[in-house]
């Protein structure tokens, strides 16, 4: 009893001492610290690219610590915004290129004279460039959408593995050979409506002319046109002709369909050229040279070449609130730096905003192909649509697939939605 | 009587049958979990419910390492037994002033106490974060201690005053016929009297804080506890689901082990919270 009384009152003794001692912990530094949130540092794949960028920079700068705190990323741009809002957080921040950027720019440092100097050798700028044509974030990856094709299964269907489709005729009667052998054309993952937007960029980048690409940003371009109307009627049209595995409102794109495309199940899908959906991940479990890629054919229309439908993917910006705006703005250069970009590359396998890394050493067929493509890309529609209207096209996108409306009625609803959005 | 004997074996068997799969409902995914992280990402890809047959630690030492949990962890244990242990000593001397000392006002302030456990968390939240703003306790670890405090404190008042209520209020006067001051009657008399709650309390709050994200998202932000860690292994669109489930065994060893050394206690900590005050 005498020793559980001791315990107890040491306890209690320990308690103010303990909360006191955390209370100073820490509050006082000689060093500077320069904290940066994301989502991704604590991934495996990409801990090689991180450290790397932590080493090179802290023995560049003695004196100077650069923290990583990775954020849940489902909560990030909530957290974002009460650090914005309180004028106080991490020095650097991680953004989505286009809206999740341009919203924040107000919150963000403008960049312009400090990337000088690489503004040349990182592409995808455009996506991190505010309404008043400033440079807010230094892009790391390029984000564009690929249709990834198992070779095993095109040979199985009697189709020749090396050879793509190059034109929408082409495109079904690769499907009908393949349904002939017994397998699903497409997998297929609509449940959060992400499959029909992956749909709509794939089909539109090469269908659409650079006028109508604009026209279409700019709200002008209606969904009720005959270029988008076909579109929106391939969606339904490619359902009813078998091309996809069954339950695809019901799938989840990411990772359900990606996950049956990698099993074998499935022979193509619209794949991405960031670090995730990837070359890489397919060339884990399928094998390098079982994996094919080609850009997807438009419907009609196009001039016969096919271009990768591009965007900046994810950039680093430096907060307004940083005490440390140039050490800030030196990090986010590091980020895009070539050294470490060529690491994010080969261990994450995602596309590098860098255009100087040297991917000449890349063994993966499918990642050569898709080097080659990034000197030269359209737009991603889906990109280019109001938060309303990709919601809508959502919708719509899986009612269509249930029967529950009709194309016609469909993109009226879009219309709308549209016109509602470009009025705001 | 051998009748009797098999109708009861058969109530046994109807009975036993679907508990047993109540029970296994809820051990499998216990199973599943431990299961998949012994698995590679490619590996649970190719064969999810599977056995893991090649069964590898790599997931836990990535979790562990290169996602930081180690570090998490520290933060976690820190403001854990912070919070506990200013949660015992505040409510303690709460719960003795209320229950026993029986000054003026001291109904309505544990009818206060009472109303305060009623509110949501997530109703006062913007108001705490203001707060916590303006007291410049955000990424701070005492901030966080802090906040527990504050959020478990009307419980563990409500406790320990409902339980010092039950004691013999004789003990308080002798101690203080024998010339025993306010504080001393708390030092030497109803801490030690007050074991059982406090234990309980210490475990519940222990399990509380240990498990907490939301209130953990909002004050550090900079430095991670283990829970928000984990549900930052959950990646934009991907999660890597034999990582995580590493992460979840590491974040849960501690409570299962505090739980399996205390499990009487904590049990018993439903019939103190029970007592009526």
């Amino acid at each position: 009893m005498k020793a559980t009384n001791r315990t107890l009152r040491a306890g209690t003794m320990l308690a103010a001492a303990f909360t006191l001692a955390i209370g100073f912990a820490g509050t006082a530094s000689a060093d500077t610290t320069l904290t940066v949130w994301d989502w991704k540092n604590g991934d495996p794949v990409t801990a090689d690219y991180y450290a790397a960028v932590k080493k090179d920079f802290e023995a560049a700068h003695p004196g100077v610590t650069v923290k990583y705190v990775m954020q849940p990323h489902d909560q990030y741009y909530t957290l974002l915004g009460t650090a914005i809002s309180s004028g106080q957080g991490p020095d650097v921040v991680l953004l989505h290129g286009g809206s999740q950027a341009k919203e924040r720019v107000s919150a963000l440092t403008k960049l312009d004279d400090k990337v000088a100097d690489i503004k040349g050798t990182v592409a995808g700028w455009d996506e991190f460039t505010g309404a008043d044509g400033g440079l807010y974030a230094v892009p790391i990856s390029i984000q564009g959408f690929a249709v990834y094709y198992n070779k095993d299964l095109f040979a199985k269907a009697g189709l020749d593995p090396e050879k793509t489709p190059k034109s929408w005729a082409d495109l079904s009667a690769t499907a009908e050979a393949l349904k002939k052998a017994g397998v699903a054309p497409f997998a297929l993952g609509n449940k959060e409506g992400f499959g029909a937007d992956f749909f709509l960029s794939a089909v539109a980048a090469n269908g659409w002319t650079k006028a109508q690409q604009d026209a279409w940003t700019k709200g002008d371009l209606k969904w009720s046109s005959p270029e988008v109307k076909a579109i929106v009627q391939a969606w339904v049209d490619t359902k009813g002709a078998g091309w996809y595995a069954d339950g695809a409102n019901s799938t989840a794109k990411f990772m359900d369909e990606y996950e049956s495309f990698e099993r074998g199940e499935n022979a193509q899908t619209i794949g991405l050229i960031s670090d995730v959906a990837h070359w890489k991940e397919f060339d884990e479990f399928l094998g390098a040279d079982k994996v094919g890629v080609y850009v997807m054919p438009p419907i009609a229309g196009g001039d016969g070449s096919l271009k990768l439908p591009l965007a900046g993917g994810i950039g680093y910006g430096v907060t307004k609130f940083s005490p440390n705006q140039d050490l800030a703005a030196d990090l986010v250069k590091s980020f895009a730096d070539t050294d470490h970009m060529k690491i994010f590359f080969e261990t994450a396998g995602a596309i590098p905003a860098n255009t100087k890394v040297d991917t000449s050493d890349t063994k993966s067929p499918s990642a050569k192909v898709i080097l080659a493509w990034l000197s030269d890309g359209v737009p991603l529609a889906h990109n280019n649509m109001s938060t309303a209207e990709v919601e809508e096209w959502h919708r719509q996108s899986q009612l269509l697939f249930t029967g529950e409306t009709t194309v016609d009625k469909a993109v009226a609803r879009l219309d709308d939605v549209q016109a509602q959005s470009k009025k705001k | 009587m051998a009748a009797v004997e098999r109708k009861q074996k058969r109530v046994l068997w109807a009975i036993s049958i679907p508990m047993a799969i109540l029970a296994l409902s809820a051990v499998y995914p216990i199973f599943f979990t431990i299961n998949a992280a012994l698995k590679t990402r490619k590996g649970f890809v190719l064969d999810r419910f599977g056995l893991a047959t090649d069964p590898t630690f790599a997931n836990f030492s990535q979790a562990w390492n290169q996602s930081r949990l180690s570090e998490y962890f520290t933060n976690s244990v820190v403001v854990t037994i912070g919070a506990v242990l200013l949660l015992l000593l505040v409510s303690s001397l709460a719960g003795y002033a209320l229950a026993i000392l029986r000054f003026r006002g001291s109904k309505l302030i544990f009818t206060i106490i009472l109303v305060s456990l009623m509110i949501p968390v997530q109703v006062v939240l913007v108001p705490f974060y203001r707060t916590m703003i303006a007291l410049d306790l955000i990424n701070s670890r005492a901030g966080l201690i802090i906040a527990y405090t504050a959020f478990f404190l009307p419980f563990s008042v409500y406790l320990m005053t409902a339980f010092y209520a039950r004691l013999p209020r004789e003990l308080f006067e002798a101690a203080q016929i024998d010339g025993a001051g306010l504080v001393q009657v708390w030092w030497h008399i109803m801490l030690p009297m007050g074991k059982p709650a406090l234990i309980t309390l210490g475990i519940l709050n222990t399990l509380y804080c240990w498990n907490d994200l939301l209130i953990s998202l909002l004050v550090l932000q900079d430095q991670r506890t283990l829970m928000v860690g984990i549900a930052a292994l959950r990646g934009e669109y991907t999660t890597n689901v034999p990582l995580l489930a590493a992460g979840i065994c590491l974040a849960a060893a501690p409570i299962v082990i505090i739980y399996m050394i205390f499990q009487r206690q904590i049990v018993s900590g439903i019939a103190v919270g029970a007592v009526k005050g």
